[in-house]
């Protein structure tokens, strides 16, 4: 049995025990820091959440058809409830950042298509050019430019919105 | 001798441990009482919280706002209090952290620890989540990253798929209500911890929920003034038009965020979810062959108790488990309070510190309750608490199914439980008769545990007796009798592989018949031999029914000895005293076990002859006391009338 120490030397010790302790709450907690960004970085988001078209045209049942159905659910017009596909392209300065090709969600595929990507960009005058196909054909219906002189730690968010016909440009 | 069983992992926590006694003592050691102090912590973040709350505005401009003004603005109170809030949660982290390295170093993980293991990982995630849902709620440039990483790392998970970072991918997407869901949620995962906490405690027999004072205030005060010297204060307010570059960063809950910035959001999955699931697999996990525990029975002295030991659980949490009045304090291999000795069977130790069990203590066969694994069924005897109680033995209301007079003075009484309850015994143990005065008579259980149905007693007529005498003259079928049980240590050893002699003097064959039965219902294939020792033939009440197992039962050998033949007996068999005829049976009886019950004196007057005869002291057992020096020592604690109901 090692021989105990005196209550002073003890109390001390358990004094600068629980002052360590305390210590490396304290400094672990603010420090060191975190870097989340370079020092002369933007930050670009792409986000977007779209309904594309539906995949396939309504069309019309025939009689035959119809007879097979249940009373209830003799609809004369079948319209599947499927999205088509939303492809988004994005290029920076005529360099190609994103290409993506989202399918809508949901069990049946009819929900809208969500995109998010963040991306850290040198700050500075940037032309973006956007570009979406919404439709079965992959056409690109909608397409945007946009110039901008980003600040370093500015955020830039390109978003997507019917409502506003297209692509919008946004500070955050 | 209990082997010790010691990791690289406990042999570096005891080294450090041996440094925190010397300051501490073991008494005070942090370490010992680590879930106790995350207990504290967790009471002290939700006291700080709720002050929080009660001023916390729940709206994207209010939040930051009302947090500064609790900082700033309430004299140095708010600011205390919310500074104690960060601090005790990180605290807390830490601990827990501790706390399950601590047990996985034990190896305190596997067996029936799984529910208090899982638990625990649960816990540990609650406290990260609830952490980091705490730090998007001042709305700073903290909560912007938190936030943003969060959903982030959420939306890459199938199905939500982008949708999730929306809700504050800007300053106008950001709501009011966004805000009181995340209050609701920096409630509702406290609860759930405390819930599971609830279930992780559970399973430890008389677990400790708050640690000594001395460590609460310690643990307060060193937060108190980290509070004041270092308060915890908001960064610059949110907003999601920009990023700084750098952060004051929370180490002990953020950790994970840096990696998902350094290897991605998929990446930090599957890392984090692979981690989680690598220590939830921990208990299942395959183990060293000499590591592997087993369920073992534990008879206690002097408590005189036959309980479970779990596989993987120490002796002291099976005894606190079943209620007995084990000496503690550390629990945890250091004070020394818990030592016993280990009267039979093999354990093993977890690591412990060498002050707590010297090495002659442990050659000599000692060990330490909170660290000793049992890897065989053994038989302790230890010093109970002082001030402290056993759990009383259950007490049954019984009614009388059948007499039947076995002999011209044996009672066979048969007993069923009011109200069609049962009585879970080992065979070899027996019950109590509660007289109308409080007295009792003990009588060993007949019949072996498996047959079920009612208890059967073999009953000698003891003439004036103060109550057997009417077991042959007034009970009758019907009669209701109160009982307390079971009782008792003397149990069979089923593991070993010695031939088994077995001692019956007169109705001292009852718990033998019970043994026997349990031997022959187990496929138990060792030798056994049953001497059973009378004064007339007609003494051998069940005779007829031990012949019926020498004739099914090859392993098993009959020889009923007569102490004093008569005439009209026509004896051809062995006479004389019981333990003489073995003795002349077995000139050595190094390599045999002997279980003897009947009367005191019999006992007396074997057991010297029989370690004469190279018996072993911990292969013999009785029902009267244990034949080793150290049990003799106790036989003036042991009441003869349980001897198998020879005594009235």
């Amino acid at each position: 049995m090692p021989k105990p120490l005196p209550k002073y030397l003890q109390f001390v010790l358990q004094t600068m025990a629980y002052a360590a302790f305390a210590t490396v709450l304290g400094v672990f907690s603010v420090w060191p820091s975190y870097q989340q960004r370079g020092v002369n970085e933007a930050i670009l988001k792409l986000s977007f959440s779209h309904s594309g078209q539906l995949k396939f045209a309504c069309r019309q049942r025939d009689a035959a058809e119809l007879a097979k159905t249940a009373v209830h659910m003799r609809n004369k017009m079948d319209c599947p409830r499927e999205r088509s596909q939303v492809l988004v392209e994005l290029d920076m300065d005529g360099q190609a950042l994103f290409r993506i090709s989202t399918a809508p969600l949901g069990l049946n595929r009819d929900g809208a298509a969500t995109v998010y990507r963040r991306l850290a960009i040198p700050a500075g005058p940037h032309l973006f050019s956007a570009r979406l196909a919404d439709g079965p054909d992959g056409v690109i219906h909608f397409s945007s430019d946009h110039k901008v002189d980003l600040k370093p730690g500015q955020v830039l968010i390109i978003d997507f919105l019917t409502g506003s016909n297209g692509f919008v440009f946004t500070g955050g | 001798m209990s082997p010790i069983n010691a990791s690289l992992g406990s042999r570096t926590f005891l080294a450090i441990e041996k440094k925190f006694n010397l300051i501490f003592n073991d008494r005070l050691n942090p370490f010992y009482h680590l879930g106790a102090i995350a207990y504290f912590l967790f009471w002290l973040v939700v006291a700080t919280g709720l002050y929080l709350y009660a001023f916390f505005e729940t709206s994207v401009l209010g939040a930051y706002a009302s947090v500064e003004t609790i900082t700033h603005g309430h004299f140095y109170v708010g600011g205390v209090i919310r500074s104690l809030h960060r601090y005790a949660s990180d605290a807390l982290v830490l601990v827990v952290l501790l706390h399950m390295l601590r047990h996985f170093s034990f190896g305190r993980f596997r067996g029936f620890r799984w529910l208090s293991w899982l638990t625990g990982l649960l816990i540990l995630w609650l406290t990260y989540a609830s952490g980091i849902n705490g730090y998007m709620l001042p709305w700073d440039r903290l909560s912007q990253f938190v936030v943003t990483a969060s959903t982030e790392w959420i939306d890459v998970l199938p199905v939500i798929g982008g949708s999730m970072t929306r809700n504050f991918i800007s300053n106008a997407n950001v709501s009011d209500r966004l805000f009181s869901l995340l209050s609701f949620i920096h409630i509702g995962l406290p609860l759930s911890m405390l819930a599971l906490l609830w279930v992780h405690t559970q399973r430890v027999p008389h677990a400790q929920t708050l640690p000594p004072r001395p460590i609460m205030w310690g643990a307060f005060y060193s937060l108190s003034l980290l509070s004041l010297l270092l308060p915890a204060v908001s960064q610059a307010p949110a907003d999601m038009s920009s990023l700084t570059q750098t952060l004051a960063f929370d180490w002990f809950y953020l950790p994970s965020y840096a990696l998902i910035g350094q290897w991605g959001p998929v990446n930090t999955w599957l890392v984090v979810g692979g981690l989680t699931l690598l220590m939830a697999l921990l208990p299942w996990m395959p183990q060293r062959f000499e590591d592997q525990a087993a369920a073992w029975q534990l008879s206690a002295l002097p408590d005189e108790r036959i309980i479970l030991v779990r596989a993987g659980e120490t002796l002291l949490d099976a005894g606190l488990r079943e209620g007995l009045p084990m000496p503690y304090e550390c629990r945890n291999g250091s004070c020394g309070l818990c030592k016993c000795s280990l009267l039979h069977g093999q354990v093993q130790l977890q690591a412990y510190q060498p002050s707590a069990l010297s090495e002659e203590e442990r050659l000599s066969g000692q060990t330490l309750l909170c660290c000793a694994q049992a890897f065989s069924d053994i038989d302790i005897s230890y010093v109970p608490a002082v001030g402290t109680n056993a759990v009383p033995a259950k007490q049954y209301l019984a009614r009388v199914s059948q007499l039947e007079l076995l002999c011209e003075d044996v009672m066979r009484v048969d007993l069923r439980l009011s109200n069609d309850g049962s009585l879970p015994f080992h065979c070899g143990q027996y019950l109590n008769i509660i007289l109308e005065d409080g007295s009792h008579r003990s009588f060993s259980f007949a019949t072996a545990p498996h047959a079920g149905g009612d208890i059967q007693l073999h009953v000698r007529l003891v003439a004036g007796g103060r109550w057997t005498p009417s077991v042959f003259s007034t009970m009758k079928v019907g009669d209701t009798l109160r009982i307390e049980g079971p009782k008792g240590a003397f149990r069979l050893r089923a593991d070993g592989d010695k031939p088994m002699i077995f001692v019956a003097g007169a109705t001292g064959f009852a718990p033998i018949k019970s043994m026997l039965e349990h031997a022959f219902h187990i496929g138990l294939n060792r030798r056994m031999l049953l001497y059973w020792g009378v004064r007339h033939l007609s003494d051998l009440y069940l005779g007829n029914l031990a012949l019926e197992w020498a004739r099914d039962h090859a392993n098993f050998t009959f020889v009923p000895v007569l102490s004093e033949p008569r005439a009209q007996d026509y004896w051809g068999g062995r006479t004389g005293l019981v333990h003489e005829a073995i003795l002349m049976d077995f000139p050595s009886l190094s390599e045999h076990q002997i279980y003897a019950c009947g009367s005191a004196q019999m006992v007396e007057a074997a057991y010297p002859a029989f370690i004469r005869h190279g018996i072993h002291s911990e292969d013999c057992f009785s029902d009267a006391f244990y034949f080793s020096p150290l049990k003799v020592a106790l036989a003036h604690e042991v009441d003869p009338g349980k001897l198998g109901g020879i005594l009235a």
